[in-house]
């Protein structure tokens, strides 16, 4: 270690760099902080973990929630739209398939530099393009059941339709695509928060990584992959009750 | 099957291209010209120079070889790791398979980017670049076989009770023996995993790298390239920043459209 570092402070390095090394001190270290109900204390910020992410879940759970909600009317709208006009389905199904191609932090950039859009439309798009696929192609197979063909010859309104046959039948798999879309807008998340400057989980959870900050990087991936079995267990759930 | 064709020839006379720039003879995507910083187009410069100087058209081409390079290694990694553990978990027995299953179920859960993240700082500070985009690809193989085998399992069950499956089991064949033949019947379910493999690891690549978690600099990558697009100083004095953005895109779309399905 250098020589022109204080004695104080090249004792404290070696004794980070020897709890860094010891994965079993690591582990212990964040059990007994799960234990006490804090998360352990972060090492950039020197404070209980619990108290830095308290504060930013209300955000992230925001902008979660406006996101997908955005996302799934988004899909919804155009999946319907592709999946009853098909002669003009392209103009749904090319701009769903260029967003997929765009990473989500060029998206968010552009965004930023463009002065349109914020957070919340950006995991939107994202979410919409992807669910799009999925609903779009559900749709399509739904709209081709015999009954329905037969409906619509006999001249049964649309809306009709879709309300009493369509919809109910497609319940199970909304419900698993409601499990994927936590994942899809989990997985968006970092980017847009650290590109918008959101003061969520997602930041906080960049701004650890930057820092090596081990402790909370542990309870947030902790937390959102509770966040993630708790959302398809109750997918699961539900479309068990749906069949029961 | 028609569109496939074009599509991969397009992509492998990209990848060509870009190989010419990175090996032409006096190029390097290091190279500094400290008078040329965020030079517009010129003869020198096709696409213009990054804020050091260096040439934005040969760290693109090696962004793109590199990226590519590492993407098809994590997938056949990904694909060759879900192959093993579905065939294994559909082939030795209800229990193995079932706690194969709950294993790509606990990885299922656990939400990669925050994984991704945990794994790249917990590496230690002097990592070399190089070692940073071995480690980057190395973790997104790791973390990105679940779902692979998941389907691949599914798949296997139903090799696993197929006619020649059940005639070659009763005629005795031995367990390699077996295998020998899973093998090229499991292909077509190998290849779409792959396929889709390949752009959803450039596109975490470039994720990760825009938020200065990927490929360490000097060594050129999608995402380090994005990063220039929160300068706004450079965003005025050249538009050719958001050439590897838009050829990033063209890039995926292309990748996207081979691995779609028939």
């Amino acid at each position: 270690m250098d020589a022109r570092y204080a004695g104080v402070a090249r004792a404290e390095l070696s004794e980070e760099a020897a709890r860094s090394h010891s994965l079993a001190g690591l582990v212990g270290a964040e059990i007994a902080g799960w234990a006490r109900g804090d998360a352990g204390i972060s090492r950039h910020f020197g404070v209980p973990v619990s108290e830095l992410i308290r504060p930013r879940l209300a955000v992230t759970g925001g902008l979660l929630l406006r996101s997908v909600l955005l996302g799934w009317a988004l899909a919804l709208c155009g999946a319907l739209m592709a999946s009853l006009a098909r002669r003009t389905s392209f103009l749904w199904q090319v701009p769903a398939t260029v967003l997929l191609a765009v990473p989500t932090a060029a998206m968010a950039t552009v965004c930023l530099i463009s002065g349109h859009g914020g957070p919340v439309l950006v995991m939107a798009l994202l979410l919409a393009a992807r669910d799009f696929k999925f609903l779009e192609r559900a749709l399509r197979t739904a709209w081709l059941e015999p009954h329905l063909l037969h409906g619509r010859a006999q001249g049964i309104g649309t809306r009709r339709l879709l309300v009493a046959h369509v919809v109910p039948a497609l319940v199970p798999q909304l419900f698993a695509l409601a499990g994927l879309s936590l994942v899809t807008a989990l997985s968006a998340l970092v980017p847009v928060e650290v590109i918008f400057n959101v003061p969520g989980l997602g930041e906080l959870a960049w701004n650890a990584a930057l820092n090596r900050d081990l402790p909370v990087l542990l309870a947030i991936t902790v937390i959102m992959a509770l966040a993630v079995t708790v959302s398809g267990m109750a997918s699961s759930r539900s479309q068990e009750w749906k069949s029961a | 099957m028609r569109l496939k064709v074009p599509v991969l020839a397009v992509l492998i006379a990209l990848v060509l291209a870009a190989c010419a720039i990175v090996l032409a003879p006096g190029t390097s995507y290091a190279l500094q010209d400290r008078d040329l910083p965020l030079a517009g187009s010129s003869v020198h410069h096709l696409a213009g120079t990054d804020a050091l100087g260096r040439d934005r058209l040969t760290r693109v081409a090696a962004a793109l070889l590199l990226s590519m390079a590492g993407s098809i290694a994590a997938a056949a990694l990904t694909t060759a790791a879900a192959a093993g553990v579905g065939a294994m978990a559909a082939f030795a027995g209800e229990g193995v398979g079932w706690a194969a299953m709950l294993v790509c179920d606990v990885f299922l859960a656990l939400p990669w980017l925050f994984l991704l993240m945990m794994v790249r700082s917990a590496l230690p500070l002097n990592t070399s670049p190089g070692n940073s985009a071995e480690i980057t690809f190395f973790v997104l193989a790791a973390l990105g076989w679940p779902a692979c085998a998941r389907a691949v399992y599914r798949g296997a069950l139903r090799l696993k009770s197929a006619d020649w499956m059940l005639q070659a089991r009763a005629g005795g064949l031995k367990r390699m023996q077996v295998i020998r033949h899973l093998l090229p019947n499991m292909l077509p379910l190998l290849v779409p995993q792959f396929l889709i493999s390949v752009p959803a690891f450039v596109i975490a690549e470039a994720n990760l790298g825009a938020l200065g978690l990927g490929v360490g600099p000097p060594l050129p990558s999608w995402g380090g390239m994005l990063l220039e697009l929160d300068n706004s100083a450079m965003l005025l004095q050249t538009r050719w920043v958001y050439f590897p953005v838009a050829l990033l895109v063209a890039v995926l779309l292309l990748l996207e459209a081979v691995a779609v399905e028939d």
